[in-house]
């Protein structure tokens, strides 16, 4: 094809582009809301993306790419210079505080430059980082909470902390400081490097911990591939290694920033994650494709003379294609941008609904350019599936057929049987048969909308609070804060003051859990040591630590977790075999705690014990330490270091139990930590052989009419931010469960807004496109005696007939499918039990009925109007 | 030498009970130059013969040849193309498109062909057939016979080896047909062009250089 021909191609494809207004409007509009739909769920993904790795950023306690640790100036001077390195930032490490108040906190005392702070997020919000020879110092408001100083620049505080097994006292004077950030681990004090020496100097500080006075380099390379690759290649190239001291003393170890490993985000997208995700995408390309092959067929039906005649001319079937693929270039160019704007935005308000329902994610909005050309590529994507078939349809006309096409002439249909004669009703579905294709797409598409309203009324409905708040066992939880985070194995004591303090409260009954996670040991069979362990290790790992186990006859001494419950919190354990009374009468008898999944089925093989068994509990008051080579026993204050170990129970005390119950311990009232073999004793049983009697957490229940009255006091005693314990109760539950359940109606809700949108777009494509062909037809009609009126009715009886077959066929596939879309449903939620209803079908039905008569009137009256003056042009 | 000949051309629509002979055997030839009309009554198969002649369709048996190509031995594209190379259109409708103006259309075959056009030559069909002041119009804003004369500027513009006429007059009232008739005629003589005219009026007919009779799918 050579360039003069490409030009009449393209003036005749905008010629005839800019001849069809409607169509266009209607078009660009279709592709804007499939880009919608995109652009949504591009925003979503890729800001949950963005908020996953940020959220390991500030775990890690930084963004820097890696770094070199513990490095002496002159390696420091020395690597700094690396071209590979893009930005360095140095800190140097100075001491930590280890008492009151920081017993429970991690906090770091050292220099940091500017860009070490910012890439550690610790960039003052008020004030400035500290200055050379002064002794000012920036740091969090937590620290500054804790040590109870005013968060007021020029503030002087003290603090005490240990500097390579130094203690020291120093006073600082606050310059600045920064929000603290819950999911960080480490707090921070920032110095002036000079004040770091004078300490140094002050203690004679030999960096004897190897950390202490070392300097360290954070490294920033141009991108993030590589990251390990990197750093040993600049190690090498100055003479070092990272092997190990090992290796030789040109040893430095480095660090890489593992937030960065993008295997991390991919790892948490499980292969469901995945087959939903595209499964969406298809459901957005096929709610594109009905309506914008819809419009293209229908255009190009009515357009089929032109077709003709243009190849009666010796227009060729390629050169067609190209005119109808140059138009659809056009309306993509026009409908994706004002898409992409429009989704964008509502994709931000979408991600921070979806966000604030996950832990762990912090709230970003993305700005990747992927968003935008992905969605792009989508929606192109769809709208040139869209237009292939019709293309090819155009490009396939005969000339002669086409001298003479109307809509549905080309049928092989030679009669109709007709004896009851003509009525507004027949005339009506005859002129739907017409274009079957056409008829059939714009219902399925106006129904697919309705689906998915109906499916989301039937999530939202199904999400069972019964069945999610079956977990919630009491009334009221409460422990100290860090029991309620997971991977806490053994969470401070909750004091026995303040379970009388809420014991006191009027209308409570409840119960302690006692726990003891350390020093306790079962004698196992070696056989049932590897089953337990072989699920999450390789071999290799299994028979290491099966070796450093110790043997006892023919078993091994296994760590195992103890519960001691009260009577009140054994009441709520479900039983699966045996019964719990021997327990709470004292004598030595435990029942074995075993594993269920979320929908209550029981995990075989979740414990070797069966009703009846005997256990030996091994109390351990005193370990040795030996080696397993010689067989030489250690001293108790060796330093071991540097040599090979085990341990064994020196002092210990073995008590045998009988298994009286096997039980389920919910996890609301479990160690929420799965880490060995559990067992659940009596209170009074557990006090006496563990000679421990710690809280794990107190339990209760409370009278209804107290409930907002008990609640108020919990909020007050443990709700607060800085309070050392925190509490779940049904009611902070149940808003869970609410918000969670609101969410998947806004989003369904919001899918189903869209996708209605373009089922009604669609309608109103095939009426108003119905009407204008046949609007010499009309004339013809009413030439021969019909009425406006009948005309009226005749129309209103065709959109009747598209809306209601919508309705119907929604009904059928509800009712059809609904079982089928149950057992998926319930398979993905455990809190889900599905109901059927068809209540949204019959709401929205009113509205489909009611746009089935209203558009095609004002249709016809559009076109009749404008035809006034058309028709009179119109010669033709 | 014959720059149109039909072997044998028969058109079957239809099967068993309701078949339909459109075209029975149709044999003759049209020299270079000639202008030749073909008569016949509504149904006769005179319109299907033209269709045939054109490669607007394809026949049940027989050949065409154009200008020594048998065109039913080319593929649809194929086909296509050496229409808008070799024949020039003019219907009773005009088929003018409606979104191109007068000067566009005229043009539109030579362009489609990606050849540049004779400017000379087309200036001189346009002044022949008097549509100098009418170029920028679009079809709908011109009258039958206006319109009739830039589909025969159209067929005339990438210098076919025949015209096909379907009921050019068809439309038009009496005076205006002769009109155009007579335009037809004078460039076809001007520009060297072979004629090939379906009408179903004798007296239109008269006007050809020969009258070939159609009845019934032969030739009468």
């Amino acid at each position: 094809m050579n360039v003069s021909n490409r030009k009449i191609i393209r003036r005749l494809s905008i010629a005839s582009f800019k001849a069809a207004k409607i169509r266009n409007i209607i078009t660009v509009a279709a592709i804007a809301l499939t880009t919608v739909l995109f652009t949504v769920i591009f925003t979503v993904g890729m800001s949950m993306k963005y908020g996953f790795e940020q959220s390991n950023f500030r775990m890690v306690g930084g963004y820097s790419h890696g770094g070199f640790k513990y490095l002496t100036k002159e390696q420091f001077e020395e690597l700094k210079t690396d071209p590979l390195i893009k930005e360095y930032g140095k800190r140097i490490f100075c001491g930590m505080p280890e008492k009151e108040p920081f017993q429970k906190s991690h906090v770091e005392v050292s220099y940091c430059d500017a860009n070490t702070a910012k890439w550690m997020f610790v960039e003052p919000k008020e004030g400035r980082l500290p200055k050379e020879g002064t002794n000012e110092a920036a740091t969090d408001l937590r620290v500054l909470s804790l040590l109870g100083v005013e968060p007021v620049i020029g503030n002087e505080f003290t603090m005490t902390f240990m500097v390579d097994g130094e203690e020291t006292t120093e006073t600082f004077t606050l310059c600045g400081y920064w929000d603290y950030d819950e999911i960080t681990v480490a707090n921070h004090v920032l110095i002036p490097e000079s004040r770091t020496q004078e300490i140094f100097e002050k203690l004679g500080t030999q960096g004897k911990d190897g950390m202490t006075s070392f300097w360290n380099m954070d490294v920033m390379f141009k991108n993030a591939s590589h990251i390990e690759e990197n750093l040993d290649t600049i190690l090498a190239r100055h003479g070092y290694q990272s092997e190990g001291l090992d290796q030789g003393d040109n040893y430095i170890h480095t660090g890489v920033n593992w937030g960065y490993m993008s295997a991390q985000f991919e790892d948490s997208l499980d292969i469901s994650t995945i087959l939903a995700l595209i499964a969406v995408m298809l459901l957005i390309i096929f709610t594109g494709y009905l309506i914008i092959y819809n419009i293209f067929q229908i255009s190009v039906s009515n357009d089929v003379r032109f077709y003709g005649l243009l190849k009666t001319i010796g227009t060729t079937g390629r050169q067609i294609k190209r005119i109808i693929s140059m138009q659809a270039f056009l309306l993509s160019a026009l409908g994706i941008p004002v898409g992409l704007a429009v989704g964008y935005g509502v994709g931000v308000l979408m991600t921070g609904v979806v966000v604030s329902q996950l832990n762990g994610i912090v709230l970003t909005y993305s700005v990747s350019p992927i968003i935008f050309l992905g969605a792009a590529a989508f929606s192109f994507v769809t709208v040139w599936l869209s237009c292939r078939k019709p293309r090819t349809m155009a490009a396939k006309i005969s000339p002669v057929e086409a001298v003479r096409y109307t809509e549905g002439a080309g049928t092989k249909k030679k009669s109709r049987k007709g004896e009851k004669g003509a009525s507004i009703f027949r005339m009506a579905m005859a002129n739907l048969g017409r274009n079957k294709s056409k008829t059939v797409i714009t219902v399925i598409s106006m129904s697919f909308a309705v689906v998915i309203l109906n499916i989301t009324f039937i999530l939202a409905n199904g999400f069972d609070m019964d069945k999610y708040l079956k977990h919630v066992i009491t009334d009221f939880i409460i422990a100290d804060a860090s029991y309620f985070q997971t991977g806490s194995p053994e969470p401070t004591s909750f004091p026995e003051e303040s379970v009388s303090q809420i014991e006191a409260l009027d209308g409570v009954k409840g119960g302690r859990t006692y726990q003891k996670t350390f020093a306790a040991q079962e004698l196992v069979t070696e056989e049932w040591v590897r089953k337990l362990n072989g699920k999450y290790n390789s071999p290799e790992m299994v028979d290491r630590y099966v070796e450093m186990l110790e043997k006892v006859g023919d078993l091994r001494a296994e760590r195992v977790q103890l519960y001691g419950m009260e009577d009140f919190v054994l009441d709520k354990l479900p039983v699966i075999e045996g019964d719990l009374s021997k327990l709470k009468e004292g004598g030595n008898y435990v029942a074995a705690v075993c594993v269920t999944d979320d929908y209550g089925n029981l995990h075989e093989d979740s414990h070797w014990a069966k009703l009846g068994d005997k256990v030996t509990i091994r109390y351990v008051e005193e370990y040795e330490y030996y080696n397993p080579e010689t067989g030489e026993i250690y001293g108790a204050d060796e330093d071991l270091s540097d040599k090979r170990w085990q341990d064994r129970a020196k002092v210990y005390e073995d008590k045998v139990y009988e298994v009286a119950a096997l039980v389920e311990v919910p996890g609301m009232i479990s160690y929420r930590y799965y880490g060995a073999d559990e067992f659940v004793m009596g209170a009074d049983t557990f006090i006496r052989d563990s000679g421990t009697s710690d809280i794990l957490y107190y339990a209760f229940d409370c009278e209804d009419d107290k409930v907002e009255q008990v609640e108020q006091w919990m909020q007050d005693f443990a709700g607060g931010d800085n309070s050392l314990y925190d509490y779940e109760s049904r009611k902070t539950e149940e808003e869970e469960f609410d918000s969670f359940r609101r969410m998947f109606t806004m989003v369904g809700s919001g899918a189903a807004l869209i996708v209605g949108m373009v089922g009604i777009l669609n309608f109103l494509n095939a009426i108003l496109t119905g009407i204008m062909a046949r609007k010499r037809e009309f004339v013809v009609l009413q030439s021969v005696g019909m009425t406006g009126k009948q005309l009226n009715r005749m129309l209103i009886t065709e959109g009747m007939v598209f809306a209601g077959s919508s309705v119907v066929i929604t009904l059928i596939l509800t009712i059809v499918m609904g079982p089928l879309a149950s057992d998926v449903l319930e398979g993905m939620f455990w809190f889900f039990s599905y109901h059927l209803t068809v209540t949204p079908i019959l709401a929205v039905a009113p509205v489909f009925l009611l746009l089935g008569a209203v558009i095609p009137i004002i249709s016809y009256h559009y076109v009749i109007k404008r035809s006034v003056v058309e028709r009179l042009r119109e010669a033709e | 030498m014959s720059i149109l000949v039909t072997h044998d051309l028969k058109k079957v629509y239809g099967s068993g009970e309701s078949e339909v002979h459109a075209l029975a055997g149709v044999n003759f030839q049209v020299e270079k130059g000639e202008f030749v009309a073909v008569v016949g009554t509504s149904g006769s198969g005179k319109s299907t013969l033209l269709h045939m002649l054109g490669g607007l369709d394809r026949p049940t048996s027989g050949s065409v040849t154009v200008d020594g190509k048998e065109i039913f031995t080319l593929k649809d594209e194929e086909l296509t193309i050496f229409r808008r190379r070799k024949i020039g259109f003019v219907f009773q409708n005009y088929n003018l498109v409606p979104v191109l103006n007068v000067y566009e259309n005229i043009l539109l075959p030579v362009q489609l062909d990606g050849g540049s056009p004779d400017q000379g030559y087309i200036k001189e069909i346009i002044e022949t057939l008097g549509l100098a002041s009418k170029l920028n119009n679009l079809p709908n804003n011109l009258s039958g016979g206006q319109q009739q004369r830039v589909a025969i500027a159209r067929a005339l513009a990438s210098k076919p080896a025949i015209i096909l006429a379907d009921e050019p007059t068809g439309n038009l009232d009496s005076r205006t047909s002769q009109d155009v008739l007579s335009l037809l005629k004078v460039t076809g003589q001007k520009f060297l062009q072979t004629i090939v005219m379906i009408t179903h009026n004798e007296a239109i007919a008269q006007m050809a250089d020969r009258v070939i009779r159609i009845e019934d799918g032969r030739i009468a």
